[in-house]
C-alpha cells in the first residue's frame, strides 16, 4: 500500500500508481509474485486472467496457493490471497482463457499497462499482437530455472514480441522414431506415440509400426518383397494399433510381443538401415536373459522414480500400466478417449516402461522415470527466487512505464553466473528498435509461404499456417485481385473448401493471398511460393518473413547459444503447461537475423542437436527460459 | 557444514519439490533439507528472504525480531496481516510464514538481536541479519566465523538494497559445459562437475575498505550510486538509531544529503534519494530473492557464491556484485 501512504513515493509517481489500472495475464510462477508487489505498492485496480488450476508441483514457488488450494481455480485463489495484503484493492480474476474472443481490443483498452506472466508462445504472441492493436504497453517477462527475462513491448519504440525468429520446437524425423532410434528421446517420442495409438486421440503422424518407406531403403531391390510380405502377414500395415489391441483385448503379452518382438524382427529384415548401425535385438515377454540380479546395490537403494529398472521390472509396469488404462479406456463413451498426461501416475509409468523397453531393445541407455518424465512433458525447472527477482523487475519496470521513463526500461537479463562486468541481473545498454520487416508490428506486415500447392488444402492452410504457425485466431482469407474469398471466419461459409487442394482453388505459385483476423485487427500479405514436397514428414510449409534473407538454421541457434543475451526456447508440447512458464528467445541470433521462419515441422538430421543436449543446456546459464 | 544425511525424501517431499529438484538435483534438496537457518528482522526484506528460504524445504527457520508491526511494515511485509498493528513482528508473521510449507520448523523468538549470547548464534548453519546497526553485524560476522556459520547480512531502503555474504572458508562443485565431438561426429554437450573453495574476508575487513580510493570512485561513476547511497543510508541509522521516515520526509533529506556531502560529495545526486523512505515491494522481493538464492547455494554447497557485496541499481535494474577487501 506505499502510494496510499503521504511521502513513501514521490508525487508525481504515487499519483499514477494509484489512478493505473493494471492487468496481469497469468496467475503462476510470475504472476503471484507480481500480484504481491502491485497488492504492497498501493495498485488500487488489478485485472489477473488464467485458465489453469492449482497442481502439488506449483507449491514450491507460487506462494499465494496451498495444499488445500490444489484443484482450485490459481486466478481466483491468487485474488483472495492478495486480498488478505490489502482488503481495499479491487482485483478482479478470470479463471479463463486470454485467447478468448471475450477479450478484444476493447478490453485491453481499459489498461494503463499489461503485465505478461505466461508459460506459453501462444499466448504471449497474441497477447503481444492485442496490445498492440490497442497501444497499450506490454511488460513481458519469463524464467526458467535460474534464469530471467523482462522486456518492455511498446508500439513503435521497441521490439515487438514477434520481431525476432524464435528456434523453433524440436521434431525428429518419423522414420527415426519408427525405425532407427539413437537417443533415449526417440524411444520416449515412441511411447507416447504408441499411448495415442492404443488409449489417445490416434493421428496419422504418429504411427508407431516400422516405416518401410524409409528413405534409406528406398533404392533397395528387396523393398517390394518387403512391401508384400508386410501386407500378407498384416502386421506393418495393420489396419489401427488400436483396433488389433483392442482385438487382442489389450492383452500385455501380446502387445508386448508384437511391438518388442514381431515389428523388432520385422525392422531387422530390412537390412539396409543396419548396415553401419548396431542391429536391435528382438524380446520376448517372460524370456528376460537379464535375471532379476541386475539389481545391483546402486540401483536398489534409490526409488522407484529414482532407479533405472530393469527389463523384468519394465515388463511388470508395462503390464499393470496397460490393464488399468485399458479399465480407464473402456469405461469413456464411445469415440472418446484418453489424453496423456505426466501427472497421471499410469500414463506416466506406461510411457517410462515402453521407452525404456525400446531403448533395451536398440541398445540404447535407459532412464529413469523422473527423466523420462522430464523429457516426456517437457518440464522446465522452476523456483521461487528467480520469479522473485524476475517479478520486482517487472514491476520496476512497471513503475517507469507509468512515469514514461522508457529510457529506463531495457530488457533485463537474469543469469546463474555472472558476466563479464560481475553482472547478476544485466540490462541491455539500449532499447532495441522494431524490426521494419516484423510480420506483425511493422505498418503493412507481409510473408513468403512456400508450399506445395499441390498436396496442402485450404483446411490445412487455415489450421496449421494461419491458426498454429502464424498465431491467428479467426482468420479470413482472400485471393488479392481477384476477390475470390477462401476461407471466411463466418461459420460454414467456406466449409465447402476445406479439402480443395490449393492449387485448385487458384492458388499458385506468385500468387499473394490477403489474410485478415478481424479479432486481432491484423492484417497479412502472403506470397505464394511453390514448393515440391517429397516425403509426407518433410516440412509441408515455410514461412519467410524476409525473402531477402536465408532462414535461419536451427542448429546455428543452439550452436550460438554461448552469449549472455541468448535465450533458447522450449515450447510444451502437449498443451499441458501447467507449470513451466517456459519461453523467451535468443537475444543474439535475434539481433542478426531478421528473418522470420516458422516450418510446420522441421526436419532434423541426424545430427541435430539432441534432448540430451538441450536438457545439459537447461541448467547452463547461457540459455534462458522462461516462468 | 550441512550434509546430506542420506535419508531418502519422502513422496510427499519430492512430489512438493519436485521442480526445484529437477533444477539443482536430490542431494542439494537432502542438504537444504537438514539446513537451520536463522533470519534476524522481519521487515518486508526479511519477509522475502523468508518465504523463498521456507518455500526450498530447509530443515527449521527462527524468526527473531523484537520490534512490532507499524504502518511501514505494509509497503512489503505481507506476512504481517493488517490487524497486527502494535504486535510483535516475529510473531505476527509466523502464521502466514508456517502455511507456506507445513513441513518446515519455524518458531519466532522476541528477544532483541543485541541480548542474544554468542553461543546462539551456533545453534544454526546459516544467519541472516537484516535492520541491524554495524556494531551488532560485526559481532555477529565474528561469532559466526568462530565456529564456520555461514553469516550473511543485508538491508533494503526504499529502492536501495545491498546483501553481504561471509562464509569464511567454502567448499561448492560447480558445472562446466563443453562441446565436444563424439565418435559419430555429433557435437555433443559434456558436464563436468568441479570442486572449488573460495576464501571471504570478514565484515570488519570490508567496513575498513575505503572507499574513497580512486580506482574504486571510478567503478562507482560507472555502475552508478547505490554503494554510496547505501553508505549514507547506514550511517544515518547509525547517527539516529533508526531508519529515515516518510513522515519526517524533507527533515530526514536534508540529513540524507548532509551525510552525503560528509562522506562522498559528488558520488550521488539528490535525485538518489527520493525513495528511500520504506521499503518498495519489489525490491524488496529482488533483493531478497538473490540473498535467499545465495543461502540455497551455500547451504546445498553448489555454484559459485557472491563474494562478497551484491547491489542493486534501481535506474537500470542491473544487479551486480562488487569484491571488496579481497
Amino acid at each position: 500500500m506505499a502510494a496510499s501512504i503521504a511521502g513513501v513515493f514521490e508525487e508525481n509517481l504515487q499519483k499514477k500508481i494509484l489512478e493505473s489500472k493494471v492487468l496481469v495475464v497469468g496467475a503462476g510462477g510470475i504472476g503471484c509474485e507480481v500480484l504481491k508487489n502491485l497488492v504492497l505498492s498501493g495498485f488500487g485496480d488489478i485485472e489477473i486472467i488464467d485458465l489453469d488450476t492449482i497442481d502439488v508441483s506449483n507449491l514450491n514457488r507460487q506462494f499465494l496457493f496451498h495444499k488445500e488450494h490444489v484443484g482450485k481455480s490459481k486466478a481466483e485463489v491468487a485474488r483472495k490471497s492478495a486480498l488478505s495484503f490489502n482488503p481495499n484493492v479491487r482485483i478482479k480474476s478470470y479463471h479463463d482463457s486470454i485467447l478468448s474472443t471475450d477479450y478484444g481490443v476493447g478490453f485491453y483498452q481499459r489498461f494503463n499497462v499489461v503485465l505478461n506472466a505466461l508459460d506459453n508462445r501462444q499466448a504471449r504472441n497474441h497477447v503481444n499482437r492485442m496490445c498492440l492493436t490497442a497501444n497499450v504497453p506490454l511488460i513481458e517477462s519469463g524464467t526458467a530455472g535460474y534464469n530471467g527475462q523482462i522486456e518492455l513491448i511498446k508500439k513503435g519504440l521497441s521490439q515487438c514480441y514477434e520481431c525476432k525468429p524464435k528456434p523453433t520446437q524440436k521434431t525428429f524425423p518419423g522414420c527415426t522414431i519408427r525405425n532407427t532410434p539413437s537417443e533415449p528421446i526417440h524411444c520416449i517420442v515412441w511411447a507416447k506415440h504408441l499411448f495415442n495409438q492404443l488409449f489417445g486421440e490416434s493421428n496419422a503422424d504418429e504411427d508407431v509400426s516400422p516405416d518401410t518407406a524409409d528413405p534409406e531403403t528406398a533404392a533397395e531391390a528387396g523393398k517390394e518383397a518387403l512391401a508384400t510380405e508386410s501386407n500378407n502377414k498384416g502386421n506393418v500395415e495393420r489396419t489401427s494399433t488400436r483396433a488389433w489391441a483392442q482385438a487382442n483385448n489389450y492383452d500385455p503379452e501380446k502387445i508386448f510381443n508384437k511391438l518388442f518382438n514381431e515389428d523388432i524382427k520385422y525392422l531387422l529384415s530390412m537390412e539396409t538401415l543396419w548396415k553401419t548401425r548396431t542391429p536391435p535385438q528382438p524380446k520376448l515377454w517372460g524370456e528376460f536373459t537379464e535375471a532379476c540380479v541386475s539389481e545391483n546395490s546402486v540401483e536398489a537403494n534409490k526409488s522407484r522414480d529414482q532407479k533405472i529398472w530393469n527389463i523384468e521390472e519394465c515388463a511388470k509396469v508395462f503390464a499393470t500400466s496397460i490393464n488399468f488404462l485399458k479399465d480407464e479406456f473402456i469405461k469413456l463413451a464411445e469415440g472418446d478417449h484418453l489424453v496423456w498426461d505426466k501427472d497421471d501416475k499410469h500414463a506416466m509409468d506406461f510411457v517410462a516402461a515402453c521407452a525404456n523397453i525400446r531403448s533395451k531393445v536398440f541398445g540404447i541407455s535407459q532412464k529413469s522415470r523422473f527423466e523420462v518424465k522430464s523429457m516426456a512433458g517437457n518440464i522446465i525447472p522452476a523456483i521461487a527466487t528467480t520469479n522473485a527477482i524476475t517479478a520486482g523487475i517487472v514491476v520496476m519496470h512497471t513503475f517507469k512505464v507509468l512515469q514514461e521513463l522508457y529510457d529506463q526500461c531495457q530488457s533485463v537479463y537474469i543469469r546463474l553466473r555472472l558476466t563479464g562486468r560481475n553482472k547478476l541481473f544485466d540490462p541491455d545498454k539500449v532499447m532495441i528498435p522494431p524490426n521494419p520487416k516484423c510480420y506483425v508490428c511493422s505498418p503493412k506486415p507481409e510473408i513468403v509461404l512456400k508450399v506445395d500447392t499441390k498436396k496442402m488444402t485450404v483446411k490445412s492452410l487455415r489450421d496449421d499456417v494461419l491458426i498454429k504457425a502464424l498465431n491467428m485466431v479467426q482468420p479470413d482469407v482472400i485471393i488479392d485481385g481477384k476477390g475470390v474469398i477462401v476461407i471466411s471466419s463466418e461459420e460454414g461459409e467456406t466449409e465447402a473448401n476445406d479439402n480443395i487442394l490449393l492449387k485448385d482453388i487458384q492458388i499458385v505459385d506468385g500468387c499473394i493471398l490477403k489474410a485478415d483476423d478481424y479479432f486481432q485487427n491484423y492484417e497479412l500479405s502472403i506470397t505464394v511460393i511453390h514448393k515440391d514436397v517429397e516425403r509426407d514428414d518433410a516440412e509441408m510449409f515455410e514461412v519467410v518473413a524476409d525473402p531477402g534473407l536465408l532462414k535461419p538454421e536451427q542448429q546455428n541457434l543452439t550452436a550460438q547459444s554461448t552469449s549472455k543475451n541468448n535465450v533458447a526456447e522450449r515450447m510444451e508440447t502437449d498443451g499441458n503447461n501447467s507449470d513451466s512458464d517456459c519461453c523467451i528467445e535468443d537475444e543474439e541470433i535475434i539481433s542478426i537475423l531478421s528473418s522470420v521462419v516458422i516450418p510446420k515441422k522441421r526436419k532434423l538430421s541426424d545430427e541435430g542437436p539432441s534432448e540430451k543436449r538441450l536438457k545439459s543446456n537447461n541448467e547452463d546459464d547461457d540459455l534462458i527460459l522462461v516462468d | 557444514m550441512v550434509e546430506n544425511n542420506g535419508i531418502e525424501l519422502t513422496e510427499q517431499e519430492t512430489e512438493l519439490y519436485d521442480r526445484q529438484i529437477r533444477l539443482w538435483g536430490l542431494d542439494s534438496q537432502k542438504r537444504l533439507r537438514a539446513a537451520r537457518i536463522l533470519l534476524c528482522g522481519l521487515n518486508g526484506f526479511g519477509a522475502e528472504i523468508a518465504k523463498n528460504i521456507i518455500l526450498s524445504g530447509v530443515k527449521s527457520m527462527t524468526l527473531l525480531d523484537h520490534q512490532n508491526v507499524s504502518e511501514t511494515d505494509f509497503c512489503s511485509q505481507f506476512l504481517v496481516p493488517q490487524e497486527s498493528v502494535g504486535k510483535n513482528r516475529a510473531e505476527a508473521s509466523l502464521l502466514r510464514a508456517q502455511a507456506l510449507n507445513p513441513m518446515v520448523e519455524i518458531t519466532a523468538d522476541t528477544e532483541k538481536l543485541d541480548d542474544k549470547p554468542d553461543e546462539f548464534f551456533h545453534n544454526f548453519d546459516v544467519v541472516v541479519v537484516s535492520e541491524a546497526t554495524t556494531k551488532s553485524q560485526i559481532r555477529i560476522d565474528n561469532v559466526c566465523r568462530d565456529k564456520g556459520v555461514k553469516f550473511f547480512a543485508g538491508d533494503v531502503w526504499g529502492t536501495f538494497g545491498y546483501s553481504f555474504a561471509d562464509l569464511q572458508e567454502h567448499n561448492f562443485a560447480e558445472e562446466k559445459f563443453k562441446h565436444k565431438r563424439g565418435k559419430d561426429k555429433k557435437s555433443e554437450m559434456v558436464t563436468t562437475t568441479v570442486k572449488r573453495t573460495v576464501n571471504f574476508p570478514s565484515l570488519q575487513k570490508v567496513l575498513d575498505f575505503d572507499y574513497t580510493e580512486e580506482s574504486f570512485v571510478k567503478k562507482i561513476k560507472r555502475t552508478g550510486p547505490s554503494f554510496i547511497v547505501l553508505k549514507v543510508l547506514q550511517n544515518f541509522r547509525e547517527k539516529f538509531g533508526r531508519d529515515p521516515s516518510y513522515k519526517d520526509r524533507s527533515e530526514d533529506l536534508a540529513k540524507l544529503l548532509a551525510i552525503r556531502d560528509e562522506i562522498a560529495p559528488n558520488l550521488a545526486p539528490d535525485s538518489a534519494f527520493v525513495h528511500v523512505f520504506a521499503q518498495i515491494s519489489p525490491v524488496a522481493a529482488i533483493v531478497g530473492g538473490e540473498l535467499a538464492q545465495e543461502i540455497i547455494k551455500a547451504v546445498s554447497q553448489k555454484e559459485a557464491p557472491h563474494n562478497n557485496v551484491f547491489l542493486f541499481d534501481p535506474t537500470t535494474c542491473c544487479g551486480y556484485v562488487e569484491t571488496i577487501a579481497n
